[in-house]
């Protein structure tokens, strides 16, 4: 589903922020990418939704060649992979509902199934209730979740997230664990950025360790995935 | 990832611009009193150029009804028949460019008797020493050939007999076909100058407005939208605002025309006219709103492309 070949990062100003990524996810599989700040791993996601183009190497998603395709089917590619961000990305003057929308109408589906499909995105985060609020009105784990929403509303096949966690307590942390598992078990590929180890080592997924923007382990998961 | 048939492909475009359209008459809904302020200064931008367009149609207007002011006087030779000064109008009435109409000595006598306050002493010119008189009154095709048509008449009249001068304004008349073709000119510079002014409002209006939603376009850029989809939202503004600012430009058309209907109407009839103040008509009107909204759509297409370009170069877009 996604694979890395010898892939390569250089900024220009000659920073290497990824040498020599090799890995595959197929499909269905869950891993967490973990590492310090400034490993490499926003960049490893960035080449994956074709925000930056590899240096060297070759990025695959869903078997094409993402350093083939032209910067305009890029809009194509991010559709078909839902991501999540540390920092939600909600539209502040749209209302939750016409939030996790987004998606669908970028895809043209009729206002009935984008109804249908958005309170069933909000349902399996629990925040249907919610459907009419505005973002800020929202806690901050209520926002990640409607950005969850988003993500999912189009049932792409693969899931991005990074650092999904970040300024939440634990306890959210590890339900909204869960809930990338439930929908990893569903059949989508999703790859979680993250540096907190204690969850994920809890989660028993498979690892990958970058440092200095090298692949430095790739740990699988345990037998059975673990406990929750 | 196949890409479904043109139908289905068509319809899901359908329903992105249904959904634009939509989301930007909300966001101008939202931004009130900025999107008023934007729209007042583009009626005014295009009531200036448009106003003067209804003034100069209404002068033509006013040339037209004032036929008098076209009116050539042939005096006839003292002593002329009042049968020949009666043939001689029936030939001039014939031609197709103009009408005629005789008036006699004593008729004449009357006229000045009563518009002058000589009566009395007037009473003492026991012969009456005016000629007979035919007021030529040329009826051109188009306003615009009045003065062609003056020319060819008087060349005409001046080759008759028993006539014994003929007396027109012609210099008057150049003048105001002259004034005319000037104000006409006006009108185009200043349509042309007022619709850079509009183009440009409405390409900072959206520049603007794209700036202030960079975090928007980067949000739908990550979440799939191609350029088409993000462009969208800030034509139909641009849209929205031209046709609001064309409207606005009638409106402000006619609140100043029914200001100005009743001190003008006062001022013609000591003139001794009555006249019908035109504005702009039915499809004029269609007119100025089709293009008010083309050029907002322009503007916009030109901000949001620029813009665009400059935040996919400096890597704005998509940052995560």
């Amino acid at each position: 589903m996604i694979r890395f070949e010898h892939v390569s990062k250089r900024y220009p100003g000659g920073i290497n922020a990824l040498t020599d990524i090799n890995f595959e996810l197929v499909q269905g599989e869950m891993a967490f990418l973990t590492g310090h700040s400034g490993a490499g791993k926003s960049t490893l996601l960035r080449l994956i939704l074709m925000l930056e183009q590899a240096t060297r190497g070759q990025v695959l998603v869903e078997g094409r060649n993402l350093s083939r395709l032209s910067m305009r089917t890029a809009p194509r590619i991010r559709q078909r992979i839902g991501m999540i961000f540390q920092d939600h990305k909600l539209l502040r003057d749209k209302t939750v509902f016409d939030n996790v929308a987004l998606p669908l109408m970028i895809a043209g589906l009729r206002y009935a199934d984008i109804r249908k499909r958005v309170r069933a995105a909000l349902d399996k985060v629990g925040l249907l209730q919610r459907e009419r609020a505005w973002p800020l009105a929202l806690s901050g784990g209520e926002q990640q979740r409607v950005g969850i929403a988003r993500a999912i509303v189009g049932m792409p096949p693969v899931l991005l997230a990074d650092e999904p966690t970040g300024n939440l307590d634990p306890e959210l942390s590890a339900s909204l664990f869960q809930l990338f598992r439930e929908l990893n078990s569903l059949g989508v590929t999703v790859l979680i950025a993250s540096h907190d180890l204690a969850l994920i080592r809890r989660m028993g997924q498979r690892v990958l360790v970058l440092s200095g923007g090298s692949l430095i382990d790739d740990i699988p998961a345990l037998e059975g995935g673990g406990a929750a | 990832m196949k890409r479904p048939g043109i139908r289905l492909r068509f319809r899901a475009w359908l329903r992105r611009q249904l959904y634009s359209f939509f989301s930007s008459l909300g966001t101008l809904l939202s931004h009130r009193v900025g999107t008023l302020m934007t729209v007042v200064v583009l009626g005014i931008a295009m009531a200036l150029p448009l106003g003067l367009y209804v003034a100069l149609t209404n002068l033509n207007a006013v040339d037209l009804k004032q036929d008098s002011w076209g009116t050539i006087t042939v005096f006839l030779q003292s002593g002329t028949s009042a049968a020949d000064a009666r043939e001689l109008t029936a030939r001039i009435d014939a031609r197709q460019d103009a009408n005629a109409t005789a008036i006699s000595p004593e008729a004449g006598m009357e006229d000045f008797r009563d518009a002058s306050g000589f009566g009395p002493a007037l009473d003492m010119l026991s012969p009456n020493p005016l000629p007979w008189v035919i007021e030529v009154r040329p009826q051109p095709d188009r306003t615009d050939r009045l003065t062609l048509v003056v020319e060819d008449l008087t060349g005409w009249l001046q080759s008759q007999e028993a006539i014994d001068s003929v007396v027109v304004d012609t210099k008057w008349l150049q003048r105001l076909a002259g004034l005319l073709a000037v104000g006409n000119a006006l009108v185009t510079v200043l349509a042309a100058l007022f619709s850079v002014a509009v183009l440009v409002v409405v390409a900072n209006t959206i520049r603007l407005d794209v700036a202030n939603r960079a975090d928007e376009i980067e949000v739908l850029s990550l979440v799939g939208a191609g350029n088409g989809f993000i462009r969208l939202p800030f034509l139909y503004s641009g849209f929205w605002y031209g046709l609001l600012g064309a409207l606005g430009a009638l409106l402000l058309l006619r609140v100043c025309l029914a200001f100005i209907d009743g001190p003008l109407s006062g001022l013609l009839d000591a003139y001794g006219n009555r006249f019908e103040l035109s504005g702009v008509g039915f499809v004029p009107s269609l007119a100025v709103l089709a293009t008010g909204g083309l050029l907002g759509l322009g503007g916009a297409w030109i901000a949001v492309a620029r813009y665009l370009r400059a935040l996919r170069r400096d890597g704005l877009l998509g940052r995560i």
